[in-house]
């Protein structure tokens, strides 16, 4: 791009119009990296809890999902330093605390629940761990990936985080499962990553 | 009667620029490089331009070792932004 001076009133709305829609759908290809990482890890660790519990018949391997952040956060750390250098604008920056504000209730009511069934030591602890948490997260879940979808402009995104929110809580109600129920964590983790694999594939 | 263009605006390269600052918080010298398509030093003289004329602020610092330039567009360059889209607009309503 040179200088000319010579720009027609509709030249010069083209080439905002263009500058803007190529420099936003590059911060939106940019943020797929991390809803990739982070639905990878989803899946991940909903099937290595689902394996170890139904392995040992202990639902105390849930704790293991604390190790995600820990595992998470670095790696997306690190992504970050060893790609080009991309801006927020308000749309990376409001899906950004989204995720961030699902990550910090996802973390804060699954402690408590665990922690307090944990302390108590109730015969129903385990079942209780199970039964409180799943329900929530999976809403949380459902939220923030349809709210996703909505700042994307996206409906197949917002039907991602219906078919997790709602579809997931309908299946985790009437199938009565317990160990199972990580498997729509996996689910939810696939749907998480091709998210991201839409936004890198976005278009203008 | 046409609003006058803002002359430093009016130009496809510095247009270009507060476009892409108009929507992000700041951008470093490679991103609107990339953006832009422009040459480095090119671009490099009208953000100088720009700077000069208090529309951005350039802000040198490092990123890991390596040198980094970040831009931002100041209040009054969005408020010069915003009046020549609307300046723009106006010409193209009436033609």
């Amino acid at each position: 791009m040179e200088l000319n001076e010579e720009l027609t009133a509709q030249q010069s709305l083209d080439l905002i119009t263009k500058t803007l829609n190529n420099s936003r759908r590059d911060i939106t290809r940019d943020g797929g990296k991390y809803f990739i990482l982070w639905g990878i890890l989803l899946a991940v660790f909903s099937l290595i809890v689902y394996a170890l519990w139904k392995s040992t018949g202990r639902a105390e391997w849930n704790f293991l999902w604390f190790a995600m952040p820990l595992v998470g956060y670095p790696l997306s750390a690190a992504l970050k330093k060893r790609s080009e250098s991309v801006p927020d604008n308000l749309v990376s920056e409001l899906i950004s605390k989204t995720w961030r504000i699902f990550a910090v209730f996802a973390i804060s009511v699954s402690a408590l629940i665990m922690l307090s069934s944990f302390l108590i030591k109730d015969k129903l602890a385990g079942m209780f761990l199970s039964v409180s948490i799943t329900p929530s997260i999976l809403m949380l879940f459902g939220i923030s990936e349809s709210f996703s979808g909505i700042l994307l402009k996206s409906p197949i995104v917002i039907a991602g985080g219906l078919v997790v929110g709602i579809g997931g809580l309908l299946v985790y109600y009437l199938s009565g499962l317990l160990v199972e129920q990580m498997l729509i964590f996996t689910f939810a983790g696939i749907v998480l990553a091709l998210t991201g694999v839409l936004m890198k594939n976005q278009k203008n | 009667m046409f609003p006058k263009l803002d002359p430093l605006l009016h130009s496809e390269l510095r247009l270009a620029v507060m476009s892409i600052l108009s929507d992000v918080k700041s951008a470093d010298f490679t991103f609107l490089k990339k953006q832009t398509g422009a040459t480095a030093g090119n671009l490099s003289v009208q953000i100088d331009k720009l700077s000069a004329a208090g529309y951005i602020t350039v802000e040198k610092g490092f990123k890991g070792k390596m040198p980094c330039t970040t831009c931002r567009i100041t209040e009054s360059g969005a408020e010069a932004f915003r009046k020549y889209v609307e300046a723009l607009k106006s010409y193209i309503s009436q033609k």
